[in-house]
């Protein structure tokens, strides 16, 4: 890995009228990523839908989770590490991101089989790849936090910081 | 009694489809379901390597195994129907498959871990009934042979059985680039 750069991405926040809920694009040096926020009674249904035990489903509705989509915009080769990647929280502290693979692990042991939905640890994409998941962050419903995430093209790291992210609510408002 | 289970996780399955049927209705979900233009760009893999084999079985149970493809061209799609651009690319697969299916060409695309009848269900909502292979890999075992990490991934495996290209993410599979390099490996 050669040394790093610290981006300035462009950033978008978007708000879905109909229901209230966000989601931000942030887009520099060849890579993109999208946070849309997913409310806890999504997550409930989706891993209930596979059988998952009542106590990992209600584990990761716990979790404020956000439908995550990255893509390599380059024409470079990309190369993306979750656990590398880290979140701080209102009072300034770090924490790093539960990645796929802890999950997976814990998963295991409670006897499930399923290993889909959540964005993969790590990738090397060419043109036109990209990837769509769950990313998981240890924070309650309507915490704000800054997302810090690296990437790198063609063995360049880059950093870079999503500030003013905020944990999708319990429930949706009434309308 | 097996006959109540089998009701019984029935009638979850079909109320958790109207639950989602209802929140993509509502179009809570909808930034999820539709998201970056898909592009067509295939990765050619630099040092093409043998795909591994497989004996997989389709909708009606009936098993097919990758060598009964030896000498075709495959497009070998890994998907599931909860995948948003899995659903979004599976009509360009359609396209390709008709205009290209033939002895030296074949779409086949192997589920995740779900079962014939889901697959049935969702197949039945879109505009055109795919008609190239579905098969199932319950187990995920031949998606961790190819070393899929993420849904959807594809694999473009030439006629001697090795993989020349890869895409990571939903692609428009009928797009000329992509039928200029199927067809290129059809005519080796």
């Amino acid at each position: 890995m050669l040394a790093g750069i610290s981006s300035a991405a462009n950033i978008s926040a978007q708000k879905n009228e109909e229901t209230g809920l966000y989601s931000w694009v942030a887009e520099g040096d060849g890579f993109s990523i999208e946070l849309i926020q997913l409310l806890p009674d999504f997550i409930r249904a989706i891993y209930m839908s596979h059988d998952f035990p009542d106590a990992e489903v209600e584990e990761i509705a716990g979790y404020c989770v956000f439908g995550t989509i990255i893509k390599n915009t380059s024409q470079q080769q990309l190369d993306y590490d979750v656990s590398n990647w880290y979140y701080t929280d209102k009072r300034g502290k770090n924490y790093p991101v539960k990645t796929k693979t802890e999950w997976l692990e814990q998963w295991r042991k409670a006897g499930v089989t399923f290993s889909w939905t959540l964005l993969p640890d790590k990738g090397t994409f060419y043109m036109d790849d990209w990837q769509q998941g769950f990313t998981t962050i240890k924070l309650s419903p309507e915490s704000e936090f800054t997302l810090t995430y690296k990437w790198s093209i063609n063995g360049i790291e880059h950093t870079d910081k999503f500030e003013g992210l905020r944990c999708a609510p319990e429930q949706l408002s009434e309308q | 009694m097996h006959l109540n289970n089998y009701l019984n996780n029935k009638f979850l399955t079909l109320s958790l489809l109207a639950v989602f049927s209802s929140l993509i209705t509502l179009g809570t979900y909808a930034a999820w379901d539709v998201q970056p233009k898909l592009g067509y760009n295939l990765t050619p893999v630099p040092k093409p390597v043998p795909a591994p084999g497989f004996t997989l079985e389709d909708m009606d149970e009936e098993k097919h195994s990758f060598k009964d493809f030896h000498g075709k061209v495959v497009l070998l799609n890994f998907w599931a129907t909860w995948c948003p651009p899995c659903r979004r690319e599976m009509p360009s697969m359609e396209r390709l498959y008709q205009k290209l299916n033939g002895e030296n060409f074949t779409v086949i695309a192997i589920n995740q871990m779900e079962d014939g009848d889901h697959v049935f269900a969702y197949t039945g909502q879109l505009d055109v009934d795919p008609t190239f292979t579905i098969l199932f890999d319950k187990d995920s075992k031949v998606s961790n042979s190819y070393r899929v990490s993420g849904l959807p991934t594809t694999y473009l495996i030439d006629k001697k059985g090795n993989i020349r290209y890869r895409a990571i993410g939903g692609r428009e599979f009928d797009h000329p680039e992509v039928e200029k390099q199927i067809m290129k490996l059809m005519q080796e």
